[in-house]
């Protein structure tokens, strides 16, 4: 996972929502189709392709996709 | 084209290079509602982890738009309730029912509200209602509520608490609910046990755990309407049981891999509810009851008995017979000389599966997808009703080409994993096993005696004649409840109108006044063929309505149906009615009982609707019993011959 596009893409074929790299600024609440629950399933599959962990209550407390990205990509980098 | 379990065919679409799309595609392309049938063919070879993801995406798709597509489709609607957060258990069982042709439509409890969800008679769970009410239960239905510093005796105390809660709300739902309510057995982990620090409390808190999960198991034993599915064989295999991050952050108190194998034991139970039960399972021979090559390395060359590998293939074969005295027929289709197979299966001294055990030993060198279709047509069953094993990729591959609706069981060239392999899904998984179903391999066998006997003879009315069949229709007793319940399950072809009853439901029938719920049994002169069928009827004013009429495929055509028919409408008529009415609504495999009743003089009312085609028969002239059926009848008010 490079770019924030790259999340886009997993969000699309994994967990089925329709968002588009235009959704990764907007407050989660806005995005079609989004809910806390997706941030489960998402979590695992984040873990999954960075093959680091992450941290869980950051992703959880993360206002947007861009957010979500970052946590992504900088945990275990600290 | 793709069939389906139930029996919907689907264009698999293709793409312009010819090769098949999988689920992917199909979610990128906006084509998952158009091309829902062929979902079934797509999922069935992926791992478990691959099984999540299309579940994740078929998750997304509204089962109602599938049904206004494909309303063949059978949807099973399925509440979800319990303590904790639920969601991560939608991917991975909308997966597991779309695996078996099943549409599931979900009704998630809001957090935390499994109580009054299940205590309010008003409440959305039952306004859904829910054909299955899932009520998941974690470890923290108790540890929520244990503070420290906490002993073995306040666990104890609060579990007793639990119990209570939960039987109560068994007993209301069997009330006011009429599906099933599936509770679970919770695991106890090391992150409590590890809190006490002396071994005299922790093995007093491991007591009061299991004894709690044991009660709950026994439960189900006193409400026919509950299933607590056990939890401990699943995590024995080897899966965590939570994750404590998961339950920590997310109050999702049990991991994603227990939550996939809860999945995939409720897909078998919704197979059980909607009548999808596999009946016969079908054994390859070489390379899956024993080693070896019987063609090449001769009766005493083959693996079976006392060797590392001879030993495993005989743990295999004495799990098969397990399974073949519940009631699963057993046969054997495989690419051997006949005599040969006769052979071992007479003489090896290390054989546990014995010809008797089998219905049907098919050798040949016939492709198996014919032998198959063959074995299915021979027994008067559905190809959807047989599980094939095999070691052979090759084999495997043609017969889900070819065959489709036949389930197939991946066995490798290890014999040790066969049962594992074998056992991972349930694909004999009923309610409640009877007593008909310890009988039924024989039956099957006696069944093949009849047919030798069939073929003595010129005619069909010669034969029956002598067939010597006997009938007794009379009203069920309790402990046939379950039987009937069985028979409505089970029984797909001669089933007027394909509504399942649970045994409940069945129960709840025999005590009402109004209702009959009329057992058949029958018997010739090749054996007893126990209780085969089954009238549910119910009086209003001077009308009867037949809500159903069933007889298992073994025993119809034999003059059995008409026997009975007759002798409901005469007890009608000698009981004051002046009219019976019949309904016959189509499903995917009675289409040859579509005349069942202008056949006996019924006539149509009405032009057919969705609910079925209504006929109603005026009781001025009603046809005798086939003259070679001795027919016994015990209804209050009618004869008793």
């Amino acid at each position: 996972m490079k770019t924030v596009d790259d999340l886009v893409t997993i969000i699309r074929d994994e967990i089925g929502l329709p968002v588009t790299p235009a959704d990764a600024e907007l407050p989660l609440p806005d995005v079609i189709g989004w809910d806390s629950v997706h941030l489960l399933a998402l979590c695992v599959i984040l873990e999954r392709e960075t093959a680091r962990p992450i941290s869980l209550p950051d992703v959880l407390e993360a206002p947007t996709l861009k957010a979500i990205y970052e946590v992504a990509v900088s945990t275990g980098q600290s | 084209m793709v069939a389906t379990a139930a029996g919907i065919v689907g264009t698999q679409p293709a793409h312009d290079d010819g090769t098949v799309p999988d689920l992917l595609d199909l979610h990128r392309s906006g084509q998952l509602v158009e091309h829902y049938p062929a979902v079934q063919g797509l999922l069935s070879d992926l791992s478990e982890e691959q099984l999540l993801r299309a579940g994740r995406l078929l998750a997304r798709v509204d089962p109602a738009e599938v049904l206004a597509r494909h309303p063949g489709i059978t949807a099973l609607t399925i509440a979800v309730v319990g303590h904790g957060t639920l969601a991560g258990l939608v991917p991975p069982l909308t997966a597991e029912l779309a695996r078996h042709g099943l549409l599931a439509r979900l009704h998630l409890g809001a957090f935390g509200s499994y109580v009054a969800d299940l205590a309010d008679p008003a409440s959305d769970l039952y306004a859904a209602r829910p054909d299955l009410v899932l009520c998941l239960l974690g470890p923290d239905l108790i540890w929520s509520e244990v503070t420290a510093p906490w002993r073995p005796d306040d666990v104890d105390r609060i579990w007793a608490e639990k119990l209570a809660l939960l039987e109560g709300l068994a007993r209301h739902f069997e009330d006011v609910g009429h599906g099933v309510l599936v509770l679970n057995t919770t695991p106890l982990t090391r992150t409590h046990t590890a809190q006490l620090v002396d071994h005299a409390s922790r093995a007093r808190l491991g007591a009061v755990w299991r004894e709690a999960n044991a009660r709950l198991l026994g439960l189900a034993e006193q409400h026919p309407a509950l299933v607590v599915v056990d939890t401990d064989p699943l995590l024995a295999g080897g899966i965590p049981a939570r994750d404590t991050r998961m339950s920590l952050y997310a109050k999702a108190h049990l991991s994603a891999e227990l939550l996939a194998a809860y999945a995939r034991e409720i897909g078998h139970l919704a197979r059980a509810v909607t009548g999808r039960t596999r009946k016969t399972l079908v054994l390859d021979l070489d390379g899956t009851v024993w080693g070896g090559v019987l063609g090449d390395d001769g009766i005493d060359g083959i693996e079976i008995g006392e060797t590392y590998r001879g030993e495993a293939f005989r743990t295999f074969q004495q799990v098969v017979r397990q399974l073949g005295s519940q009631g699963v027929l057993l046969a054997a289709v495989s690419k051997n000389d006949a005599e040969t197979v006769h052979d071992v299966l007479a003489h090896h001294a290390d054989m546990v599966l014995r010809e008797s055990d089998l219905v049907r030993v098919v050798a040949n060198w016939h492709p198996k997808h014919d032998n198959l279709r063959e074995l299915a047509t021979d027994l008067n069953l559905g190809v959807d009703s047989l599980v094939f094993a095999d070691d052979s990729p090759y084999e495997r591959g043609l017969v889900r080409r070819e065959v489709p609706e036949v389930a197939v069981v991946a066995l490798d060239d290890e014999p040790a994993r066969h049962v594992e392999a074998l056992l991972a899904d349930g694909w004999f998984d009923v309610r409640v096993l009877t007593e008909e179903d310890h009988e039924r391999p024989a039956r099957y066998r006696a069944e093949a005696d009849r047919r030798g006997f069939l073929h003595s003879f010129d005619s069909l009315d010669g034969y029956l004649r002598e067939l010597g069949v006997r009938v007794l229709l009379a009203p069920a007793t309790d402990s046939q409840v379950n039987r009937i319940s069985q028979i409505t399950l089970r029984t797909n072809q001669f089933n007027l109108t394909g509504e399942r009853l649970q045994p409940a439901a069945v129960a709840a029938r025999t005590r009402d006044p109004e209702s009959l719920v009329l057992g058949i049994r029958c018997s010739d002169r090749f054996g007893d063929n126990g209780l085969a069928g089954a009238v549910l009827a119910y009086r209003e004013d001077d009308t009867v309505h037949i809500d159903n009429f069933l007889l298992s495929c073994r025993v119809f055509s034999r003059g059995i149906e008409q026997a009975c028919l007759s002798a409901v409408l005469r007890h009608a008529r000698d009981t004051g009615a002046d009219a019976v009415v019949g309904t016959y609504r189509e499903t995917p495999r009675n289409g040859k009982v579509r005349d069942f009743y202008p056949r006996a003089g019924f006539v149509p009312v009405g032009a057919p609707t969705a609910q079925g085609a209504v006929f109603r028969h005026d009781l001025t002239e009603i046809l005798p019993p086939p003259d070679h059926v001795a027919l016994a009848v015990q209804l209050a008010g009618g004869e008793t011959p």
